[in-house]
């Protein structure tokens, strides 16, 4: 199918919405492997087979020193990605109406609210 | 513990319970008003695609919490220490992933055709029947089999949370004689009175109140469980002398070690006529005071001086020792029975599975009791010394009985069984495979494992654990039906960033609770799921508050009823929708509709119930073949139909069938190469679900590419719009 197929005289362009979730999803995707890709090989680098005297590891906050690099620091950075992700990158489209739902004055509501 | 503070805190659970019940009840009546002002089917399965923020994360953090998070998931850290936080680590992203990936995407496509359910939006997306009714097989039989496994969680939760309320024992007892002689309800009468109170419970309200009022109990849960956890994290901080005070602590602790000893009856009159699981036991040495905690209940005979093969963990970090004798650690030693001997048998110990000999004068193998297996699991014929008395009727197909593989003459014995076929065998070391007397290994990789001789969570299993709680969540279809109920947009980004910071409260503060957990209640390796119960008495009544204990220890009750309830709706709306409605009788009537669908849900719970009175074994390896199978199923095609026009029905459905027996083929072979169907087999060292999400994403991807396109009116429907 072409990017603008025609039907009788009707025109047609790509969903918007399909669009924005497709673009969306890559980012998202490209989040889940910057956190994999930081947790595991720093966990596993600090803290895997090692040596530990009894009594006096070394500690971040009381918090053992792979654990808080690998993964509490990367976690914060992850909520703030996500904070910036939802509220500067989400984009807010209208997902349309199905017959089941509340009647459209409801729904035109709604989607007002969401252009404001 | 002290029996006063054990007395408070379960009263109090007893009032939690009753409240939390009470409330429950109420937001169904309330759900029940508005299935009377809306579309029936609609309301009832998918809250009329009218969730606001807090109601849509709430829902959606509370479903996928199930009561894991608050059992299994701190019995792990407790028993394998700070790798846990690794483990969970994932769940950094796990909102923005289940519910960002394909969440605005999939709402608008069950909007668009119209959809209520997730077989419905891959029935319409391809206009296929086939497509629809194979989601419908596969999410009935993936989630029965997660039904019945909830319903033995929460029965399981609600017997540790009232085991020392005195009315509830005492009902048990009256239960336990009608009972005696009605086989099919088990011996267990407290696992069945909580059974069903739970059931009756959790079947009343979703029945009554369908989606709104499992989404309302999830918002209440859900609110239950991060006040628990944010209440329990200062004053378990305090209690350890601070989190520094706990990390050192653990550093110094080492494995505890499970044997089998010979106790001596030193003072008849005041032994207890039954020591139970944890009791605390000494031996007096030369060397010094050795502690143990009973691991398996054994009864003390009035005559008895000397009691052998008792089963029991040794605690082996000194200074735990130290503390535990200078009474800053809750342990209350047994009057007049002491240890006597205590040895690691060189050989294994663990379970086994056997057809009860044909005809047989008792009904019960006692302790000390020889089992010579001759076939059946057993590669050649084995003896098996009975570890603790164990009840079965002449006509069951198979009984378990606890074990241990002893080497001939080391124990007195009782009576000797021969021929006996074995139909399973579940043995384990009796030390640590790996971790075994190293200090240090609860706070670092991989973790100690009383199992695994690579450690508790080895790089790749972290890899695939990084994968499953992020990328295979986004498959579940509990969490898609949520997906498809949020009113709009805007809703969808607040309730991502609300449940990223609610992740952020739970996950990570559960890991620094219960690794203070392992310093402040130690011993407790025999039974870890009471860890969650046991450290909220404490830590309440430490700071006199035992009635918030009661509270705290809701939540894990919370958690498995959210999960329990949202299973059933999902399959009576498969049910009612799905077979019934789309492809028996699409014009049934509203009222039809109605009462089918109460039925439905009344009908399915109250099945999962009963098969649960009888509940099979390995729970959490249930949870676990089900939450990856379903991913490995739906995940793939669920992506291809949403975001790529080529996909078709075909690429699907071979999709969805190749990811289901890829999955499938790993459990199998599990059972060749390692003896269980639970134990899989490890392709590269993966986790079963990678395997099957690759063969999944690929074979739809080439199927489809192999196969005709799809229509250009259905490319259109759901890819195009019209030019303004």
């Amino acid at each position: 199918m072409s990017a603008s197929p025609e039907t009788g005289n009707e025109q047609y362009e790509l969903d918007p919405v399909f669009l924005n979730s497709r673009r969306e999803a890559k980012v998202i995707f490209g989040v889940w492997f910057l956190c994999a890709i930081w947790a595991v090989p720093v966990s596993y680098l600090l803290g895997y087979n090692q040596t530990v005297t009894p009594g006096s590891v070394e500690t971040v906050l009381g918090i053992p020193k792979w654990t808080f690099w690998g993964l509490f620091l990367p976690w914060l950075v992850a909520d703030v990605i996500t904070t910036a992700f939802c509220f500067k990158f989400l984009k807010e489209d209208d997902l349309g109406h199905a017959d089941d739902e509340d009647g459209p004055a409801e729904t035109a509501a709604a989607s007002q609210e969401d252009a404001q | 513990m002290t029996p006063l503070l054990l007395a408070e805190g379960s009263n109090a659970a007893l009032v939690t319970f009753a409240i939390y019940t009470l409330a429950v009840f109420g937001i169904a009546a309330l759900s029940n008003q508005l299935l009377k002002s809306k579309s029936f089917m609609s309301e009832y399965f998918l809250g009329s695609r009218s969730l606001g923020v807090w109601a849509f994360a709430l829902t959606f953090a509370a479903t996928s919490s199930s009561g894991g998070s608050f059992t299994g998931f701190p019995a792990k850290i407790y028993t394998h220490g700070w790798i846990l936080a690794l483990w969970i680590g994932s769940y950094m992203v796990v909102p923005i992933c289940t519910m960002g990936l394909i969440g605005k995407r999939l709402n608008q496509v069950a909007r668009l055709s119209g959809a209520i359910t997730v077989p419905d939006v891959l029935r319409d997306r391809f206009n296929s029947q086939k497509f629809g009714l194979m989601a419908v097989v596969l999410i009935v039989f993936f989630m029965s089999f997660n039904l019945v496994a909830q319903f033995k969680a929460g029965a399981l939760i609600l017997k540790v949370l009232l085991a020392d309320v005195q009315v509830f024992n005492d009902f048990s007892v009256t239960v336990a004689g009608w009972t005696a002689d009605m086989p099919f309800f088990g011996s267990d009468a407290k696992y069945l009175v909580c059974l069903i109170f739970f059931g009756v419970a959790v079947i009343a309200y979703t029945t009554y109140g369908g989606f709104h009022a499992v989404v309302w109990t999830d918002v209440m849960q859900g609110v239950v469980m991060v006040f628990g956890v944010l209440i329990l994290l200062p004053l378990a901080i305090y209690a350890v002398g601070g989190l520094e005070s706990a990390t050192q602590e653990m550093s110094r602790m080492t494995t505890p070690r499970r044997g089998y000893a010979t106790v001596a009856v030193d003072d008849a009159s005041t032994a207890p006529p039954q020591l139970d699981k944890d009791d605390w036991l000494k031996l007096e040495a030369a060397s010094g005071t050795r502690v143990f905690r009973v691991a398996t209940p054994f009864a003390v005979p009035s005559d008895a001086t000397e009691i052998h093969a008792v089963s029991l963990l040794e605690i082996t970090t000194p200074q735990e020792v130290e503390r535990i004798l200078a009474g800053s650690v809750p342990a209350d030693f047994v009057d007049g029975i002491s240890v006597s001997e205590f040895q690691q048998p060189d050989e294994d110990f663990g379970s086994v599975t056997i057809i009860p000999p044909a005809s047989v004068e008792e009904s019960t193998f006692r302790r000390g009791d020889v089992l010579n297996v001759t076939g059946g699991a057993v590669t050649s014929p084995k003896s098996f010394v009975v570890a603790a008395d164990t009840q079965f009727a002449s006509g069951d197909a198979e009984v378990t009985v606890p074990a241990i593989v002893a080497a001939e003459g080391r124990y007195p014995t009782g009576q000797n069984y021969s021929d006996l076929q074995a139909t399973a065998v579940s043995l384990q070391s009796v030390s640590y495979v790996y971790g075994d007397g190293q200090p240090g290994v609860y706070l670092t990789g991989p973790g100690p494992s009383a199992t695994d001789s690579v450690g508790f969570l080895s790089l790749s299993v972290a890899i695939s654990f990084f994968f499953m709680w992020a990328i295979s969540g986004t498959g579940q279809p509990s969490n898609m039906v949520r997906l498809m109920a949020f009113n709009n947009s805007r809703t969808l980004k607040r309730a991502i960033f609300t449940v990223a910071i609610y992740y952020s409260l739970i996950y990570l503060p559960l890991v620094v609770i219960f690794c203070c957990a392992r310093v402040l209640v130690p011993g407790l390796e025999t039974e870890p799921d009471r860890i969650m119960p046991e450290i909220a008495v404490y830590l309440t009544g430490n700071v006199g508050a035992a009635w918030l204990g009661g509270l705290l220890i809701a939540a894990p009750f919370a958690a498995v009823m959210s999960t329990v309830d949202s299973f059933l709706l999902m399959i009576s709306s498969a049910m009612v929708r799905d077979i019934y409605q789309r492809n028996i009788n699409p014009d049934a009537k509203e009222q039809t509709i109605k009462r089918l669908s109460y039925l439905c849900t009344l009908l399915v719970g109250s099945i999962a119930m009963i098969v649960a009175v009888n509940p099979p074994q390995f729970l959490q390896d249930i949870i676990v073949y089900v939450g990856s199978g379903l991913a490995a199923c739906f995940l793939a095609p669920t992506i291809f139909l949403l975001y790529w026009p080529r996909a078709n029905e075909q690429g699907s459905i071979i999709g969805m069938l190749s990811g289901f027996s890829a999955h499938l083929a790993m459990y199998a072979t599990g059972m060749f190469v390692n003896g269980s169907f639970f134990r899989p087999y490890r392709l590269f060292e993966f986790d079963p679900i990678i395997i099957g999400l690759t063969v999944s994403f690929a074979v739809t991807y080439f199927a489809t590419l192999a196969t005709a396109p799809p229509s250009e009116d259905l490319v259109r429907k759901y890819f195009y719009r019209k030019k303004a």
